[in-house]
């Protein structure tokens, strides 16, 4: 045996038993302590991002009680929080108004005549057109919230607008926001202050509304959104019947026409790319385009999107509103406008955008599969968000008020007249 | 390997104790290698793995990153980082910073009675007056007072602005008829914002990033028909095709005019091709710096210096522009007292009150 060298492949017999005496070598004890403590580490951070889940939950639950039991007493602190998210952007902190472009809340007439409920009715459905308030003339848009506020929210908000920025007693409350949801809610936004003449009493005098007679939509238009053709599919199976979209089919009552018609013709040219949309846009004429464009451009509609991506939307409403220069993003609304209404013609809106959508637009123009933006300008962006921030921001479009509709009569007069560097990505 | 039980100690010959000692040093390898792997995943996971080795995220290089994308011009110096906005307090100090940066990023709405055109101070210095080679305002702070050739006087932080209101804000065209008078809120909010802002910088030091940063001189001399192009190309789609900018549905100014009666007057510093090109260089097309070269830079500065805007607030009266001129403009790099295209440059627009203009401070560039 001595002699003859062992078969280096077959262990001989002491082997066995030797290594089975021997102690666990150390290497093996250090994997064995250093996988344990991962395995803990790893188990503390879960279970305290479930217990930071379960709290905000049960938080949102008690949120939800507490509101139930104070219905008839809504509560004024929430409303204010309420209306510095949703309000002061246009009327100021205080609502103090921005001398020739946003009334006044804070002493306005209108509040102090309509009260709670007015501003119910004004925040529900929105108004545009001519307005006077304290005796100075309007001429804006103001978004309709019906569809991103919940009764609880209005009530909230329309209490602290007229007992908080005024001394109005009387607030609102939610069951009685959902009374004037029934009868109002699907309405249009208010014609100026002509349409408020019906809901206020004694209101002083109103400019004459100058809404445009909106006509009938060209048939060919109506049956194109509604039934489609041999060689088009009607927009309104997949866009929805108000254009509001969902998911990854995009929201498209409110963007700019010239917007709208510039897409149509990048999707017939290959521009742009998606199969749907290629398929659908090549069977429509230039007339066609243009028709569909202003039909939606002058749509309004409620929002359809909520966040629905799990994204922090306080981020989204960082990025969204001051941006990330450290990543090289400016402020979303610097360019898509304040409250992200857009800039027509080339900068469409992007409040009430779906959020699906919007997370998958973005991932695009990063990958450079969508590269029809003028100067490159969202494939900057898009690429240096990452998936996380994209979501965020998403989330927090589908949280605002949709883009209120274009004026047709400005429509007309409206044209893209920006050279864009055709299929240039940056 | 004399403290070791006795059956460690291989029985047999060498060739035995080899192997023993090959498969302890497999276990050794590769068992230090895992551990090495936890722990190494372990310390990424909480962010203490330095930055070389993670392959510098985001959070951890924001200041390089930011000098990289923001006209540092391949310099590496690192950048101040201002303190986050969630960091200014809930305290009297706190409301007033607070109301300082309102006023920075929309002036026309919250110092109303002193603007006269379309422009917020946060046009031009970029994201709130942070960003560095946009005139950040954690660069400024800490350098005044300070002494200025140009009005022959120690100048403080409030005399500074005094001069952007006069000039880039155009305030003589403003419903007060000038800028905010000495002791103003306005200052006092805006400099507690700066003050606020350039926490933890040395005083008396300019810090890299300060001013509109560097740009070299051009190989050719600056075209305006050029300009004209780079313009159409890069910068219309934003400013307008005819410079006056854009606004939204309620008349809020999304894009600021960069001529014409609603931009900065004829002193400010904008006006001057040089401060223009910096500008621009490093600054625009918004979100993409350093996009044109250092000759388009220049060219479309030209092109935007050279077409009329309100008139320099110290031309009035008697003051002709050919005075103003010789007194104040001859020796800068820019159109003014200049025909072009057969138009003289410079009497700006007949406007209402022009009385008002500041006589004590007659500090341009802002
Ligand atoms: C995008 C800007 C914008 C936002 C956001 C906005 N408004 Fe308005 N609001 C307007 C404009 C513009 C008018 C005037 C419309 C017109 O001229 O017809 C107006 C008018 C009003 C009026 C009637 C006139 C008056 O001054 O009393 C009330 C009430 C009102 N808004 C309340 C609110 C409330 C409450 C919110 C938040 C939920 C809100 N608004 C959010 C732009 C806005
Ligand atoms: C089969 C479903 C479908 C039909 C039918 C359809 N679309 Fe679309 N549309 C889409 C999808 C999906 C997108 C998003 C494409 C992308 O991801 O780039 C889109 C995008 C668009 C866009 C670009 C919007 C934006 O915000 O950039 C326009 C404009 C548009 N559609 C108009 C129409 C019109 C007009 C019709 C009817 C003639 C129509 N679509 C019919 C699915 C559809
Ligand atoms: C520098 C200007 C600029 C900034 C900043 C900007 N955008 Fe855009 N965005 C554009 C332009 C221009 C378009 C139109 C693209 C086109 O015509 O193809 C656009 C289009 C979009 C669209 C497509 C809308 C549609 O209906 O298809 C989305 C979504 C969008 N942007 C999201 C964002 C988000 C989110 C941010 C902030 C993180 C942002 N944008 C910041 C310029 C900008
Ligand atoms: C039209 C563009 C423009 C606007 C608008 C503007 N500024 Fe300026 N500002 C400049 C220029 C140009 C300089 C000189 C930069 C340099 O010296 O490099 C400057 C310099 C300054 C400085 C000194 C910076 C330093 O590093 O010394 C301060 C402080 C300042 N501005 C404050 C303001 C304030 C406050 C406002 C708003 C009331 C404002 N600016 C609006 C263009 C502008
Ligand atoms: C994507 C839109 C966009 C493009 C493209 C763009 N700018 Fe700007 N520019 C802005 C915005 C927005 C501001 C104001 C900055 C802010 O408020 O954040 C601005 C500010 C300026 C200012 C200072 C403010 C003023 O009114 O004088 C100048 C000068 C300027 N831009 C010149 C240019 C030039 C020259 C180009 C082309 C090379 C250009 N910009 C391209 C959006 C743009």
């Amino acid at each position: 045996m001595t002699d003859k060298k062992p078969d280096p492949r077959r262990p001989d017999e002491t082997f066995e038993p030797f290594e089975e005496t021997r102690r666990i070598p150390w290497p093996v004890y250090s994997i064995a302590i250093a996988l344990a403590i991962w395995g803990v580490i790893m188990l503390v951070q879960t279970s305290t991002a479930v217990e930071v889940a379960d709290k905000t939950q049960k938080e949102v639950a008690k949120e939800d009680s507490t509101k139930l039991a104070q219905a008839a007493a809504p509560d004024l602190d929430a409303g204010k929080t309420l209306f510095a998210d949703n309000c002061a952007t246009c009327h100021g902190d205080a609502g103090e108004g921005v001398a020739g472009a946003f009334p006044p809340l804070h002493g306005s007439d209108v509040v102090k005549l309509g009260g709670a409920k007015a501003v119910t009715h004004i925040v529900m459905r929105g108004i545009g057109g001519k307005l006077n308030v304290n005796g100075d003339g309007y001429e804006g848009q103001m978004p309709a919230f019906g569809s991103v506020l919940s009764d609880t929210e209005i009530s909230e908000i329309a209490s602290y607008v007229a007992t908080g920025l005024n001394d109005d007693a009387k607030t609102i409350s939610a069951p009685e926001v959902a009374d004037i949801r029934k009868v109002a809610g699907d309405k249009d936004p208010f014609d100026g202050g002509a349409g408020l003449a019906g809901l206020i009493n004694d209101l002083p005098a109103q400019p004459n509304s100058e809404a445009a007679d909106q006509g009938a939509d060209s048939e060919r238009v109506a049956r194109l959104v509604g039934q489609g053709t041999d060689t088009v599919w009607a927009c309104a199976s997949c866009h929805g019947d108000k254009g509001e979209g969902i998911e990854t089919v995009p929201r498209l009552a409110g963007l700019p026409a010239p917007y709208l018609a510039k897409q149509l013709h990048d999707f017939q040219r290959g521009t742009r790319f998606n199969d749907s949309m290629a398929y659908v846009a090549k069977g429509l004429s230039d007339r066609e385009i243009g028709e569909l464009a202003n039909y939606y451009a002058s749509m309004s509609s409620p929002s359809g999107a909520k966040p629905a991506l799990q994204g922090d939307l306080k981020r989204g409403a960082q990025l969204a509103k001051q941006g990330d220069w450290s990543i090289g993003v400016p402020a979303c609304f610097t360019c898509h406008g304040p409250s992200g209404v857009g800039v027509a013609p080339n900068f469409p809106g992007i409040a009430a955008q779906q959020p699906s959508y919007v997370a998958h637009q973005l991932a695009m123009w990063a990958g450079g599969s969508r590269h029809n933006s003028p100067l490159g300008l969202m494939a900057g962006i898009g690429k240096a968000l990452n998936d996380s921030d994209r979501r965020a921001v998403a989330d927090y479009l589908a949280s605002l008020a949709p883009m209120p509709a274009m004026d047709k009569t400005e429509l007309a007069a409206m044209e893209s007249n920006i050279p864009v560097r055709e299929g240039v990505d940056q | 390997m004399s403290n070791k039980h006795p059956s460690d100690i291989p029985p047999r010959g060498e060739t035995k104790s080899s192997r023993g000692q090959t498969v302890l040093r497999a276990i050794l390898a590769v068992g230090g290698g895992l551990v090495l792997v936890v722990l190494g995943s372990l310390l990424v996971d909480f962010g203490l793995a330095p930055s070389w080795l993670t392959g510098a995220t985001r959070d951890q290089s924001e200041a390089e990153t930011a000098a990289a994308q923001s006209g540092g011009d391949g310099k590496q110096a690192a950048l101040f980082q201002p303190p986050a906005e969630s960091t200014i307090p809930d305290d009297d100090f706190g409301k007033s910073v607070r109301r300082g940066m309102a006023i920075f990023n929309d002036t026309g709405t919250n110092a109303h009675d002193f603007v006269g055109n379309d422009l917020s101070c946060s046009n031009c210095h970029l994201d709130a007056g942070r960003q560095a080679y946009s005139a950040p305002m954690w660069a400024a702070y800490p350098v005044y007072p300070k002494y200025r050739g140009k009005n022959k006087m120690v100048n403080t932080m409030e005399d500074r602005i005094k001069g952007c209101f006069t000039y880039s804000m155009n305030a003589q065209g403003s419903p007060s008829g000038g800028p905010p008078p000495y002791g103003s809120d306005v200052y006092r909010d805006l400099q507690a914002y700066f003050f606020w802002m350039s926490k933890g910088l040395p005083t008396g030091e300019k810090p890299e990033g300060a001013g509109f940063g560097k740009i070299d001189k051009p190989a050719q001399e600056p075209s305006r028909q050029r300009g004209e192009e780079v313009f159409a190309q890069n910068c219309a789609v934003c400013h307008g095709a005819d410079g006056q900018g854009q606004k939204d549905i309620n008349g809020k100014v999304v894009f600021p005019p960069l001529w014409g009666p609603h931009s900065f007057n004829w002193g400010a510093g904008m006006h001057k091709v040089d401060a223009a090109a910096a500008f621009i260089k490093h600054n625009m097309p918004l979100s993409e710096p350093n996009k044109l070269s250092v000759q388009e830079a220049w060219d479309v500065a030209a092109f935007v210096d050279s077409h009329p805007r309100p008139n320099d607030p110290r031309q009035i009266g008697d003051v002709t522009v050919k005075d103003a001129f010789d007194k104040w403009h001859h020796k800068h790099q820019g159109f003014y007292g200049k025909e072009v295209d057969g138009e003289l440059m410079g009497p700006g627009y007949p406007s209402g009150d022009q009385a008002s203009v500041p006589a004590q401070n007659e500090n341009s560039g802002g």
